[in-house]
């Protein structure tokens, strides 16, 4: 373990593996060390080994914690479906199966280039990786035009959440005969709205990875951004492959 | 040292996307097939192999360090606890909006009292009309029943 100040008041991680010229003048008056390891291997960590499998530990756990709070909203539909499950039944059937069914296939084969840049990344193609990665925001773009479409549609005969509900025209006149019906919109509206907003997120942060990528921050050496980043993704993909069929296909 | 890091094969990721693939077309095809109570327990199970799909192989979590299958097990099984005791609760709570003062046990006793008054009660001394006693010739007379009424 190395002693002493850290060479660059920056977090080492946004160092660039590929940098050709030579750190700013730190901001601080540190020793400047021999750097006899990577620029992306951390002072605490033993190897860049070590480094990255803690990245990984770290990743998982917050995707547990992601899982529970997803579990959350499940628990509530669980709840609200076995109370009602009439409601439910005929509310479900106001969901477009074509569109969710397509969306599902969207997310799995964003799901696949996601693991694809990793593949890629793994063997040092940095610009297919870059390819899979924007591939990737593409079809997630994809994934919520369609989802805007399909909340347009609901709003269009009135179908919002909770106290607003007030279904007229269309598929949706029956609705309001329905006891308890707004609950499964509100349950469908909160869990594709945190889904969806989750998606968005996972755009920006693959937004972000693929640029720095483009700037040459990653190898085979060192690409653990791009791994966690695939992590989060994957887990997207899981929850919206339970959220189809609780949701589209009762 | 990253070639420690497994790298998957591009022909396995795309086998576990075809798989993916096939799930879903499973999912939605049984999905119009009468299942009764059975629909959700096996949508959940397809749904639950497709995550493990992802998870093993997208997210390589077979290659991985057992840490992280453990924190991930884990957290599936505390998902398990958190639906299932939930659900030992709210599945079994009766309707609320049906409710009386008495308990179960009050209305039981009652119901059983009143089952038993009516087993004590004679049915000859419920007869009233000339009707009641069929035994007896009431034929002439006061016959105002109109139509066919011999269904008797």
């Amino acid at each position: 373990m190395r002693a002493g100040p850290p060479v660059d008041s920056r977090e080492p991680y946004l160092l660039m593996a590929t940098e050709t010229e030579t750190a700013p003048a730190p901001a601080t008056t540190d020793v400047d060390h021999d750097h006899d390891h990577p620029d992306h291997l951390e002072h605490h960590f033993v190897s860049s080994e070590q480094q990255f499998d803690s990245a990984k530990l770290g990743m998982w756990l917050f995707l547990i914690t992601e899982v529970l709070l997803f579990s959350g909203m499940f628990v509530a539909y669980a709840v609200y479906r076995q109370w009602h499950p009439e409601a439910f039944v005929e509310a479900s059937s106001t969901l477009n199966v074509t569109l969710g069914t397509i969306n599902t296939v969207v997310l799995l084969t964003s799901s696949l280039t996601v693991a694809l840049s990793i593949h890629y990344i793994q063997l040092d193609k940095v610009k297919k990786s870059i390819y899979s990665l924007v591939t990737t925001i593409g079809l997630a773009g994809g994934f919520m035009v369609i989802k805007y479409f399909e909340y347009m549609s609901k709003f269009e005969h009135g179908a919002f959440p909770g106290g607003f509900f007030d279904p007229h025209g269309g598929h949706y006149e029956h609705l309001a005969q329905v006891p308890y019906a707004p609950q499964f919109f509100s349950i469908y509206f909160v869990m594709t709205g945190i889904h969806g907003l989750h998606v968005v997120i996972g755009m920006a942060v693959i937004g972000w990875v693929a640029f720095r990528a483009w700037r040459g921050a990653f190898s085979s050496e060192y690409y653990t951004p791009i791994e966690l980043t695939g992590l989060y993704w994957h887990l997207v993909d899981i929850v919206w492959i339970f959220l189809f069929p609780l949701l589209y296909l009762i | 040292m990253s070639d420690d890091h497994h790298v998957l094969p591009k022909d396995t990721l795309f086998k576990v996307f075809g798989g993916l693939i096939v799930l879903t077309a499973l999912t939605v095809a049984v999905a119009y097939v009468p299942l009764g109570p059975l629909g959700v327990p096996v949508a959940i199970a397809i749904a639950a192999s497709k995550a493990t799909l992802v998870v093993l192989f997208f997210m390589a979590l077979k290659y991985d360090n057992p840490v992280n299958a453990l924190t991930f097990t884990i957290g599936i099984i505390m998902v398990v606890v958190f639906i299932t005791f939930t659900m030992f609760d709210t599945a079994f709570r009766g309707d609320l909006g049906n409710v009386t003062p008495q308990t179960v046990q009050e209305i039981e006793r009652e119901q059983e009292a009143a089952q038993q008054e009516m087993d004590q009660i004679n049915p000859e001394d419920l007869r009233v009309a000339p009707a009641d006693y069929p035994d007896q010739q009431g034929a002439g007379g006061s016959s105002a029943e109109g139509g066919g009424d011999e269904s008797q």
